[in-house]
């Protein structure tokens, strides 16, 4: 297990060198035996009380040595340390030490106590794989019983403040017992402004860092504490008060939801979104004990599940119940086959491709057919619309690229590649580009289909091409990514590992280009120089294409999550686990983000954090990115339906 | 002595300290006050004939030390301020670096590196530069080894991966995404820190350009900002324990300033085997202007003053020596480390 480094600024901290050696007699009562530990504040022996000739009694003996010079300051401290060593010692607890003796010798105070014959849950994690999850929350009930002891004395509650893996024992009947009392606190050094250091503490409550310490703190230790050991994630490590960027079931699936719940709110950084009181959490802990394991319970998200009893699960928001809570499609529309491709809406009316060989044009407000047009192949393309010229463009499978009236469906011209056209067109600078399975971009003239240049990429190209004001971009299946000159003359090239047929997406502002790969990466890039900045690594192939909005890149995989990641840093802000890949595209509007999965459902996250808002279950997987028009969000599955929801707040 | 005598005449400005010998082993801390600002208006750049220049222009330097002394000493030693090879003007990026030990310090536990060159042939390249600053942490010189190192570290494994290849004309450089390389610089890094200064730390922020992309990756508590006339943008995040309560709304500012945890680092170089690097990439309009530095400027000079230094100074040399002075001013009761690019436009 990693250490925490201390750095201590200016000079060594002088603490070296002066432990007692064995043999030592304290007090002519106490021989030392050995060094138990060394914690924060000095040194803890273990010792043989001599009193009892007879019995070998243990004690542990603890060490309390400061570094402050000044005497005032010291002498305050150590009746500080006095004064909660008697309080301590008026305390009975099977779970707390109990205390012996309190003396001071040559500038050092000694604190005898109960020799416990077990080990921490620190030494514990680092010498197991895996904790029994049952075991875990019969600790923290334990846990719960003495920090509830504590919390209720009078006068003044106890706020244990420390609570860490360190700080908890597991003697030799496998009971839980509490060290290290706050009594060090009085010895903590300070140090500001005198040098920097590195390391926190990884466990303690934000309110703790304003000098506050109530029983919801220690709520918060306990939960810092449960998710360290169930995660093994040392939060000393992590950035401090981030644990609910490591949810637990990343990395331990075998904890039930509900104690993710527990600890969750446990965490939570505002005290009043916590569990209150010790009893309130051990109640939940209890619950949990009283289930089987193996129950499913209920989440956010899965289907409900009834809840029955009267605990704090009730007032957790249940986002769904499956089946968008009555929402319905405001119209479907069944074309006869696959829809592989994403609907393109022009004014009152929406266009979208089957894999029927059909173009389909019907009516945005009731779904009605307005026209259709068959080619002689399945259309894989999504329809694009030329405003100039009113024509909508598409590709299809019979190799051809069709440009229709938009309002009759008449052809207006069409082109003819050497394969089968999967990528969509883009529509710039009077032109229209794309791509075809013979491996070459094509830039047509947009009013009679007239080429004027083709790039042979050298593999099929099947994402629809970015175009700029100076530069157009088109990955390939080969995995390279081309930046074109509007002549259509290469200028620059950078190479993914894998193929590639996700669309890129532009972000105007800052030039930059993204795209992802089969080789399970997402790229930025510079789109004018072609010079990459980052990649995201997620754990399968990513078709699906990405989106921006607010700084924020959306993208799905196949590894089965939606990602949400900071356009400039890369940073994950949030993912969300569709179980099934993703290769569907997704599209924000408003403050959430739309998409479908392989899994038959469409899904409404919140697009900041990532929850799920709703989700309707299709008859097929989908494939192809929603389109959002005015109060209704289209989407095409492999059902052969077109969707076509109303846009709820 | 006018802006553009200093640009292109030979002759020393007198305020610069003498050249031409070794550099005093620890620079006198810059304590003169500040002339009041006055003047209500704010100085544009001159506009200036195009300058002669050699086709292409190499510059690089080390506080440090690095390439003549070694680490033995452990001091920094500031190169003579008109070493610079000034490049103001609106072609290429023009760059200062400025260092100080500080009022109250015994040690400058501070390093930085800079490397710029820009390049005029047929072979289009782009200006191509790499900026770190580091300030070290530990005690029996352990600081000032572990920021040398992190600068050392990262500079050399850039200019290997990235700057070379430029210079080369090869494709080696656009391999791997260029945050993704400087991340990797930052945990060699730490590496060489962990295993050769095991009791030290460091912070390191290293800034690369390349064309107008700014490529940032960051541990610890210096700062990169970018800087335009009328405001001061923080691009780093400070990884330390106040910030991150500032950040959940768990402590104000001004909570903070006087925090006994003020200088609690959660991150940096040294810390552990392994780190998260935090990286960043920004499109740098023209005549915008990213300013490195470590909290020995931050902790003393709010963001307004640092703001109206460099809008007074178009010269980044000059800024970055009013912005030590500044800071030292303010009390200086730590090493101060600055250095200003500013794009061209």
């Amino acid at each position: 297990m990693p250490e925490t480094k201390q750095f201590m600024g200016m000079e060594g901290d002088g603490r070296n060198d002066t432990s007692l050696k064995a043999n030592v007699v304290l007090q002519n009562r106490y021989k030392i035996l050995g060094v138990i530990g060394g914690g924060g504040m000095g040194t803890v022996y273990q010792a043989r009380d001599l009193m009892f000739t007879e019995a070998k009694r243990l004690v542990a003996i603890k060490e309390m040595q400061s570094a402050v010079t000044d005497a005032n300051l010291r002498t305050t401290m150590l009746r500080n340390f006095q004064r909660e060593a008697n309080i301590l010692a008026t305390l009975s607890h099977p779970a707390i030490p109990k205390i012996f003796d309190f003396f001071d010798l040559s500038d050092r105070a000694y604190l005898v106590m109960e020799y416990i014959n077990g080990r921490d849950l620190e030494v514990i994690l680092s010498q197991t794989k895996e904790l029994p999850i049952d075991k875990v929350i019969d600790w923290a009930i334990e846990l719960c019983d003495v920090l509830d002891y504590l919390h209720s004395q009078t006068p003044n509650p106890i706020i244990f403040r420390d609570m860490k893996p360190s700080n908890v024992m597991i003697d030799a009947l496998g009971r839980v017992r509490l060290i290290d009392f706050g009594i060090a606190k009085a010895f903590v050094r300070d140090d500001s402004g005198k040098g920097t250091m590195i390391g926190t503490e990884g466990y303690s409550a934000p309110e703790q860092y304003r000098g506050e310490a109530i029983p919801a703190s220690d709520i918060f230790g306990l939960g810092a504490t449960l998710h360290h050991i169930l995660t093994r994630k040392d939060p000393r490590l992590e950035i401090p008060f981030s644990f609910h960027e490591r949810p637990i079931p990343n990395f331990n699936p075998t904890v039930p939801s509900r104690m993710v719940s527990i600890i969750e709110k446990s965490l939570a950084k505002d005290i009043p979104d916590r569990f209150q009181t010790v009893p309130e959490i051990r109640t939940a802990f209890n619950e949990l004990r009283s289930r089987p394991l193996s129950m499913p319970y209920a989440t956010t998200g899965s289907s409900g599940q009834p809840q029955q009893s009267t605990n704090f699960f009730d007032d957790m928001t249940v986002n769904s119940d499956g089946d968008l809570g009555g929402l319905q499609p405001k119209w479907k529309f069944k074309t006869e086959d696959e829809i592989r491709v994403s609907p393109t809406v022009y004014r009152d009316m929406v266009l979208v491709g089957s894999y029927d060989t059909n173009m389909w044009a019907l009516k945005l407000d009731s779904g009605e057919q307005v026209w259709k047009y068959a080619t002689r192949g399945g259309i894989a393309s999504s329809p694009t619309v030329d405003e100039t010229n009113k024509n909508v463009v598409f590709g299809s499978e019979d190799f051809t690229v069709y440009a229709l009236d938009v309002r009759s469906g008449r052809i207006s011209w069409s082109f003819q590649t050497k394969d089968r056209i999967r990528s969509g067109a883009r529509i710039a600078h009077d032109h229209v580009f794309f791509g075809s399975d013979d491996g070459k971009v094509y830039a047509l003239n947009v009013l009679n289909g007239r080429m004027l240049w083709a790039f042979d990429a050298g593999a099929p190209v099947r994402s629809r091409p970015v175009v700029t004001e100076e530069i157009i971009i088109v990955p390939s299946a080969t995995g390279e990514v081309y930046g074109l000159s509007l002549s259509g003359q290469r200028k620059w090239t950078y190479r993914t590992r894998g193929a590639v047929y996700s669309s890129p997406y532009f972000e105007p502002n800052e030039g930059s280009l993204f795209v992802g790969s089969s080789d399970g990466f997402m790229y930025a890039f510079d789109a004018h120089t072609g010079v990459s900045s980052w990649r995201f690594r997620t754990g399968a192939a990513v078709i699906s294409s990405p989106t921006e909005n607010k700084g924020l890149l959306y993208f799905g995989s196949a590894d089965g999550y939606m990602y949400a990641v900071n356009a400039q840093t890369s940073r994950e802000k949030w993912k969300f686990n569709a179980e099934k890949p993703i290769v569907g595209s997704p599209i924000v509007h408003k403050d959430a983000v739309y998409f479908g999965g392989t899994d038959e459902y469409f899904y409404c996250l919140d697009a900041n954090t990532g929850k799920e808002r709703w989700k309707y279950k299709t008859g097929g997987a989908i494939t192809s990115a929603p389109t959002v028009s005015n109060d209704l969000i289209l989407v095409g599955s492999l059902d052969h339906i077109l969707y076509a929801f109303p846009l709820i707040n | 002595m006018s802006f553009f005598r200093r640009l292109f005449s030979n002759q020393a400005d007198p305020k610069s300290p003498p050249t031409g010998r070794t550099a005093p082993l620890v620079d006198t801390p810059v304590n003169t006050p500040t002339p009041s600002v006055a003047a209500p208006s704010i100085p544009e750049v001159p506009i200036v004939d195009k300058p002669l220049r050699p086709t292409a222009e190499l510059e690089s330097r080390s506080v440090n030390g690095l390439g003549t002394g070694g680490l033995t000493d452990g001091v920094t030693r500031p190169l003579p301020q008109d070493a610079l090879i000034d490049l103001t003007g609106n072609e290429h990026l023009a760059f200062g670096q400025a260092t100080d030990i500080g009022m109250v310090r015994t040690n400058n536990q501070d390093s930085a590196f800079s490397f710029f060159s820009a390049a005029r042939s047929a072979f289009e390249r782009p200006d191509f530069g790499l900026f770190v600053v580091a300030d070290g942490m530990g005690g029996h010189h352990d600081g000032e080894k572990a920021s040398a190192l992190a600068a050392r570290a990262v500079g050399a494994y850039l200019m290997d991966k990235i700057g070379m290849s430029l210079l080369q004309g090869d494709e080696r450089y656009n391999e791997v995404p260029i945050t993704e390389a400087m991340s990797d610089a930052v945990l060699k890094a730490n590496a060489d820190v962990v295993q050769k200064v095991p009791d030290g730390g460091t912070t390191c922020t290293a800034v690369m350009v390349i064309g107008d992309m700014a490529y940032i990756a960051h541990v610890g508590d210096s700062r990169a900002y970018f800087v335009q006339r009328e405001k001061v943008e923080r691009l780093t995040r400070d990884h330390s324990l106040v910030e991150r309560l500032i950040e959940l709304e768990q402590l104000t500012r001004e909570e903070a300033e006087d925090h006994p945890q003020k200088n609690v680092l959660y991150r940096a170089l040294g810390q552990t085997d392994t780190i998260e690097v935090d990286t960043l990439t920004r499109r740098l309009p023209p005549r915008s202007r990213i300013l490195i530095c470590s909290d020995g400027l931050w902790n003393q000079v709010d963001d307004a003053k640092i703001r109206d230094v460099i809008n007074l100074h178009p010269n980044p040399q000059e800024a970055c020596s009013e912005l030590v002075k500044l800071a030292n001013n303010s009390g200086g009761l730590d090493n101060v480390t600055v250095i200003l690019l500013q794009l061209p436009g």
